[in-house]
């Protein structure tokens, strides 16, 4: 008998896919050993990482999701999970089928990468554990391509301020891929008469405390996740997911918190609440965390159309400049010089008309002392715009300030008559500061660029239709988010952006 | 079931009513989901640093035998570690004989001038700082609740004093404990004061972080209080004091406020 080493050599699975549920030893037995109690999908299903052959699918089974130790009521064992993957809804076309094994140390997530797919098209998929079979999910692969490509974006989804319209309008609208910037979870301590405005819904003195340990991050993401708008959203793209501060904790950087807890401590922090992240999100594996460290730059290319970054700008961080000097310093870096060099050579080497950039704050400038965002690093803000100068027009995708802003981007944002190398697109939060107003106090600093074309504070999401000519962006807000999932859309802004002296038109 | 590997090195410090401990963390090898903390076999907290601190001990020193447990991201979980005996200070107040007060020990700022919430009135009440006679002052019109520092714009954005006056029968034959204890402080800038014993400079007192709540709020003992107390103790030489009236002064030059529960010196 060959030795589980051998043997998953034999069958080309490293042992890694296996424990990490990816994949499962072909011998392996599809049915628990153990009935799984009723609602182990409770958490929906997801897809993400799009390729032109495949993508990343995701579920993680919690029958009762809120379980306080954060393994979502499962038991300590592994859990064979089957997908399978169809062209169409009803599945009478099932193209690809495989196993995963959900396992205690992923809170049973299961994130198994589907490949061999055909480029471009809509695919849909479930899962299945026991008797039990999950929602439906609807995705779509990278195209060859690409003439045409509709995409939303959506960030800061504080579950306590409101519900999720935005992510209603989302799934309505089924775009071919779902771009998150950023604070899909918050921290903070969810507390009944502060800052829980969800009407209607309370919470356990366990969700009242500042996340600290990886149960407690596990579940903040399943109290988070089981809104059925968000699992919604989820089910109906692949998405491009990015992070911010507060997947970690509010406006750390680096190894460095804000808060009094010193770097070599910290890092024990992130160590777990990346781990969560990871375990939550359709990511796929070379996004594991290694210890406090996880790579999640990474690119994609939609066909020959546009040439996808994801970027990491909370990981290498530079702290908070100490003065003046230090803030305009050439050395200073809010990617680190690793990933700057890869985000430059990634645009070099692009030859589509289009680069989308998409990181977790603002890259335009605004006003010098908004330290947390770009204008904190001016000199990395330069190399990034400079680089891309010399590529094909740039679409940057941003969230954080839980506002709607449109903003072109100048070569050099201190000379009004430099080129425009594209446009940032900012979108507001889907929940984070709850029902909002259409403008406030912080207005002026951003509409005194003559480069600012809106701003807008109510809550709300972003949708772009991009084809080889031209970008069509709307912003969508939503009169109220506290009381109800129910409030109509509103499209507060419409722009047309041409891929040739690009610029931000109102239509 | 893999059990994960115990952590080692546990080692803890005592101080009034709190026992820090520190440990070496597992290797990364380990995903941890978080340590858990006893004390004398009871579960104490959980905490994700290799560091805890045990808070809401009493102010007698009780040696107690602390050991962690690791618990691993599938919920797996270690032995116990070694243990480590740690005992918390025994308070000056409860182990000195009181020389001079103001205030009550007792987790309280309500006896103390401006209590609760009067700060705004501190720029026309002590315009000069706090000049308390011991035996002659009274707490509720003579100590404010409230020293301000140099970041608080209330309080004029400058630096603040309190001279604190009382009287020896004579040199002491041994040294003198000074107590000086907070209800709460700023949360970010409590930072420190410079303490001078009859002109001379003995040094800074350093103060812990707090809520930024015992501006308005006296009491740090009701349940779900969002105060955070501390504790400072500092043995005073003996040499630093004379026969006939002694001078304590805190100069607050660094940051923002402290709020007393009280202050005092303890003979020993």
């Amino acid at each position: 008998m060959p030795s589980r080493r051998t043997f998953l050599q034999l069958t080309g699975l490293s042992a890694a896919s296996v424990t990490l549920g990816i994949a499962a030893p072909t011998t392996a037995d599809a049915t628990p050993a153990r009935p799984i109690p009723d609602g182990a999908f409770a958490l929906g299903v997801a897809s993400g990482d799009p390729r032109p052959d495949g993508f990343v699918l995701w579920t993680r089974l919690a029958p009762t999701p809120l379980a306080v130790d954060g393994h979502g009521g499962m038991p300590a064992s592994q859990v064979p999970v089957q997908w399978e993957v169809a062209e169409d809804s009803r599945f009478r076309h099932v193209v690809r089928r495989g196993l995963a094994i959900a396992s205690p140390d992923l809170a049973h997530a299961v994130h198994p990468e589907v490949r061999g797919l055909r480029p471009g098209r809509e695919y849909f998929y479930r899962f299945r554990v026991g008797t039990q079979v999950s929602p439906i999910g609807r995705t779509k692969t990278l195209p060859a391509y690409g003439d045409q490509f509709t995409f939303a974006t959506a960030s800061c989804q504080a579950w306590y301020h409101g519900y999720f319209a935005a992510h209603r309008d989302i799934a309505r609208r089924a775009p071919d891929a779902v771009f998150f910037l950023g604070d899909y979870i918050y921290e903070y301590g969810i507390v009944a008469g502060d800052n829980l405005w969800r009407a209607g819904v309370t919470v356990g003195p366990e969700h009242g405390v500042e996340i600290e340990t990886l149960e407690q991050y596990r579940l903040r993401y399943s109290l988070f996740k089981s809104d059925p708008d968000l699992q919604a959203a989820h089910a109906v793209a692949p998405w491009f997911l990015v992070w911010d501060d507060h997947e970690v904790q509010n406006n750390y950087g680096a190894a460095n918190s804000l808060y009094g807890v010193p770097p070599e401590l910290f890092v024990h922090r992130r160590a777990v609440a990346y781990r969560a992240y990871y375990e939550n999100a359709p990511l796929a594996l070379d996004s594991l965390p290694q210890g406090p460290s996880s790579r999640v730059y990474r690119r994609y290319d939609i066909g020959s159309l546009a040439r996808v970054h994801l970027l990491d700008t909370r990981q290498y961080r530079d702290p908070l400049p100490v003065d003046e000097a230090d803030r305009v310093s050439e050395q200073r870096t809010i990617m680190g010089a690793e990933q700057e060099a890869w985000l430059y050579d990634g645009l070099r080497r692009s030859r589509a008309p289009w680069n989308i950039v998409a990181g977790g704050v603002v890259l335009s400038a605004v006003t010098d002392d908004r330290t947390e965002q770009w204008d904190g690093y001016p000199a990395n803000r330069r190399r990034v715009l400079e680089a891309m100068g010399g590529a094909g027009t740039s679409v940057m995708l941003t969230g954080d300030i839980h506002r709607h802003v449109a903003s072109e981007l100048k070569l050099d944002f201190a000379d009004p008559a430099s080129r425009t190398v594209g446009v940032e697109l900012v979108c507001s939060s889907v929940g984070s500061n709850g029902d909002g107003t259409d403008t406030d106090a912080y207005a002026k600093d951003w509409l005194q660029h003559p480069y600012m074309k809106l701003y807008n504070a109510r809550r709300g999401y972003v949708h772009s239709t991009m084809t080889r000519s031209e970008l069509t962006t709307e912003f969508v807000n939503f009169p109220y988010i506290q009381a109800d999932a129910d409030a109509q859309p509103n499209v507060v802004a419409r722009f047309r952006t041409p891929v040739v002296d690009p610029r931000l038109e109102a239509l | 079931m893999r059990r994960p590997p115990a952590i080692t090195g546990l080692h803890g410090a005592g101080g009034i009513r709190i026992v820090t401990l520190d440990w070496k963390p597992v290797s990364w090898a380990t995903v941890v989901d978080h340590y858990a903390v006893y004390a004398d076999g009871a579960l104490i907290g959980k905490t994700v640093y290799p560091h805890f601190v045990h808070r809401g001990l009493g102010f007698t020193g009780v040696t107690r035998s602390y050991s962690v447990v690791t618990v691993d991201a599938a919920g797996n979980r270690s032995a116990q570690s070694s243990p480590a005996a740690v005992a918390n200070l025994t308070s000056v107040t409860i182990s000195g004989t009181p020389i001079a007060t103001v205030g009550t020990f007792d987790g309280k700022g309500s006896e103390l001038a401006l209590s609760p919430k009067g700060y705004a009135e501190y720029p026309t009440r002590f315009p000069a700082g706090v000049d308390y006679t011991y035996g002659t002052s009274t707490p509720a019109a003579d100590w404010s609740y409230l020293l301000p520092g140099p970041a608080d714009k209330w309080a004029g954005t400058k630096n603040h004093r309190a001279t604190f006056r009382f009287d020896l029968p004579a040199v002491p034959e041994q040294d003198l404990d000074l107590a000086l204890w907070l209800i709460d402080s700023h949360a970010s800038l409590a930072a420190s004061a410079l303490l001078t014993v009859n002109g001379t400079e003995f040094g800074r007192l350093t103060f812990a972080n707090g809520a930024t709540k015992g501006s308005t709020i006296a009491d740090s003992t009701y349940p779900g209080s969002p105060l955070k107390p501390s504790y400072l103790e500092v043995p005073l030489p003996k040499a630093l004091f004379r026969a006939g009236q002694n001078v304590l002064e805190l100069f607050k030059d660094q940051g923002s406020w402290i709020a007393y529960d009280a202050l005092g010196v303890f003979g020993r």
